[in-house]
């Protein structure tokens, strides 16, 4: 009964009305922003937005839980280029790291397989933030907790779709059961190989599967999104065991100082009585 | 891996990165009297009773830099009940959750040894209970609370490694390690100072305790090169201006190598007392400012 969302990268138009159906139906406010001084500019000017044109968020936010990247593909001798577009969000990991790493239980499954912040329970700890591999959930000053897209959750279990799949004029984002976007987007790939075309998925096997998974025709970095993720709890057996042995040889330390120079003293001073 | 991708937590270093030495030291501190209370003779009691009565007092400290940093800090006792369901909640496989338990652990074991010391040494007493005095099972939580002591020095390095931020991912294994190395040597150095201001810091114990340091201050460098190669092209930050100053002089030369130098200097030629108080006040900020570099180097 898994949902998710299929992102067919290639028949984005970046027209963005997958992020501002996701503000709207989510209620999130402009991300508030951050001025700092920089060289040469008399006013304070806000570094988290870009001032371009197409993108000024530039990435997922705590308020910003979609965004639509501009991918500008230019050769040297300027003949030939292309412009890509891809609208990024929450993968709802199968292997999740935030939820993974969360100590509250605030980062929680439900029945449709989506991965929710409960922002009743979350405390702020921010442990989840660099546990994403994605960079993906974000904290938020303003609640002191952690957000992100939810695959709208409210939404989902009342048997609609997410916002942004129902905005989306091109149905470059589909909602619906995991298996039936899998046999979609494999069809769509095959046609667009049989054309020639380099295309790929992201998503089958990347931390068990990505619930919300994209069809790229470039490689996943020219996307934004990292080549071969790892979901980090995966180190917690050797980095433990690797502590374990050094607090084990720490200990053997102690025994070795505190213990034979004991039994060297006693031995000094049994001599000399 | 797209690194510039992974966002930092943005962990306030003066609360995160005290709590990590704090800890640290206090941990430290506390497995080193414990096994000399365990290994040793028992003839000579300073050191580690100078260790329980420095693990305690510090380690009540630690609360309050780790709620301060909370986004709410009021909904901290989330961490042990399920606020949802109203049940006890431990995540195995995040640090953070079973570090917050096993401070709890270590935090009664070292208020048992503090409490122990302090009628031992007859600053307080509790009458109702002295005829139970001899039957407490002192070695018992010594064993606790040695293997919680080991467990605080050293998660805060393996939390660091099992995140996605490259420096930290990239330094995986070995972070844990150099943190419990580094608590076991700045904990030695708390007991020797408390040793030095109680003016009984000479005898068999003392040297023992120096000869330890040795060792570990020696892997602790070895740890240090392990973790730079590991960490390649993801360290260039700590080659930058502030973490020079603070990694490569600070903890590296003199929190690291010059105590080091002077140990083995000072065993053929005594120095007086003020160089010896200097090098353990360089071993404590060494420790301090090594937590720092690594977590700010993280969280570029
Ligand atoms: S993409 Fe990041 S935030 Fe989303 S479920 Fe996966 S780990 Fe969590
Ligand atoms: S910030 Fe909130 S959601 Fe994230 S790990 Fe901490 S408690 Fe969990």
């Amino acid at each position: 009964m898994a949902k998710g969302m299929f992102v067919d990268t290639t028949i984005c138009t970046g027209c963005k009305a997958c992020q501002v159906a996701c503000k709207q139906w989510n209620g999130l406010s402009a991300e508030p922003a951050h001025f700092g001084k920089r060289p040469g500019v008399p006013y304070p000017v806000a570094d988290n937005f870009t001032g371009d044109s197409y993108d000024n968020t530039g990435t997922l936010s705590a308020t910003d839980w979609r965004h639509v990247r501009f991918i500008e593909q230019i050769d040297e001798s300027r003949r030939e280029k292309r412009w890509l577009f891809s609208s990024d969000s929450c993968k709802h990991c199968s292997d999740a790291g935030c939820l993974n790493a969360c100590p509250t239980k605030a980062i929680v499954r439900t029945d449709l397989g989506n991965v929710v912040v409960q922002q009743e329970t979350c405390i702020g700890c921010k442990f989840c933030i660099p546990s994403c591999p994605y960079g993906v959930i974000s904290f938020s000053e303003e609640t002191g907790t952690a957000h992100k897209c939810t695959l709208c959750n409210d939404r989902i279990h009342n048997g609609l779709g997410t916002a942004c799949a129902k905005a989306c004029p091109t149905g470059s984002i589909r909602f619906g059961e995991l298996a039936d976007l899998k046999k979609r987007a494999d069809a769509r790939l095959a046609q667009l190989k049989g054309k020639g075309e380099k295309a790929r998925i992201y998503g089958y096997e990347e931390a068990d599967g990505l619930k919300v998974f994209y069809l790229f025709a470039d490689r996943p970095k020219v996307y934004g999104q990292p080549e071969d993720p790892v979901v980090p709890q995966r180190r917690l057996v050797l980095c433990s065991l690797v502590t374990i042995l050094t607090a084990l040889g720490v200990g053997a330390a102690a025994l070795v100082n505190f213990r034979e120079r004991l039994n060297g003293r006693d031995e000094e001073e049994s001599h000399e009585s | 891996m797209s690194p510039e991708i992974i966002q930092p937590p943005e962990w306030a270093w003066y609360y995160i990165a005290v709590y990590f030495f704090v800890a640290g030291t206090s941990a430290g501190a506390y497995f080193i009297g414990a096994m000399e209370e365990l290994f040793g003779s028992g003839r000579e009691r300073e050191v580690s009773r100078a260790a329980c009565y420095i693990a305690f007092p510090l380690l009540i400290l630690v609360p309050i830099p780790l709620i301060a940093d909370l986004g709410r800090p009021e909904r901290f006792w989330h961490l042990f009940i399920y606020n949802q369901g109203g049940y006890p909640y431990l995540n195995l496989v995040s640090p953070m959750s079973v570090g917050s338990w096993v401070l709890l652990i270590f935090s009664v074991c070292s208020l048992l040894s503090f409490l122990d010391n302090l009628v031992a040494d007859r600053v307080i007493s509790f009458p109702l209970f002295s005829r139970y005095y001899n039957r407490i099972p002192r070695r018992l939580y010594a064993v606790l609370g040695s293997l919680a002591g080991f467990f605080i020095a050293g998660y805060t390095g393996v939390l660091l490694n099992v995140t996605a931020s490259p420096f930290w991912a990239a330094t995986s294994p070995f972070m844990g390690a150099l943190f419990i190395v580094s608590g076991a040597s700045t904990g030695a150095a708390a007991i020797s100072l408390y040793l030095i201001w109680r003016r009984r810091n000479s005898g068999g114990e003392v040297e023992r305790l120096e000869a330890f340091d040795r060792v570990v201050m020696v892997s602790e460098l070895v740890l240090i090169a392990l973790l730079l190669v590991l960490a390649g092209r993801t360290a260039l930050p700590l080659m930058t201006p502030p973490f020079v100053a603070m990694f490569w002089l600070g903890t590296v030369a003199l929190g690291i190598a010059a105590p080091l130098w002077f140990k083995y200097r000072s065993r053929r030629h005594p120095f007086g007392d003020a160089p010896v108080l200097a090098h353990y006040l360089c071993i404590l900020a060494g420790g301090l400012l090594l937590r720092i570099s690594l977590l700010q180097a993280g969280q570029l």
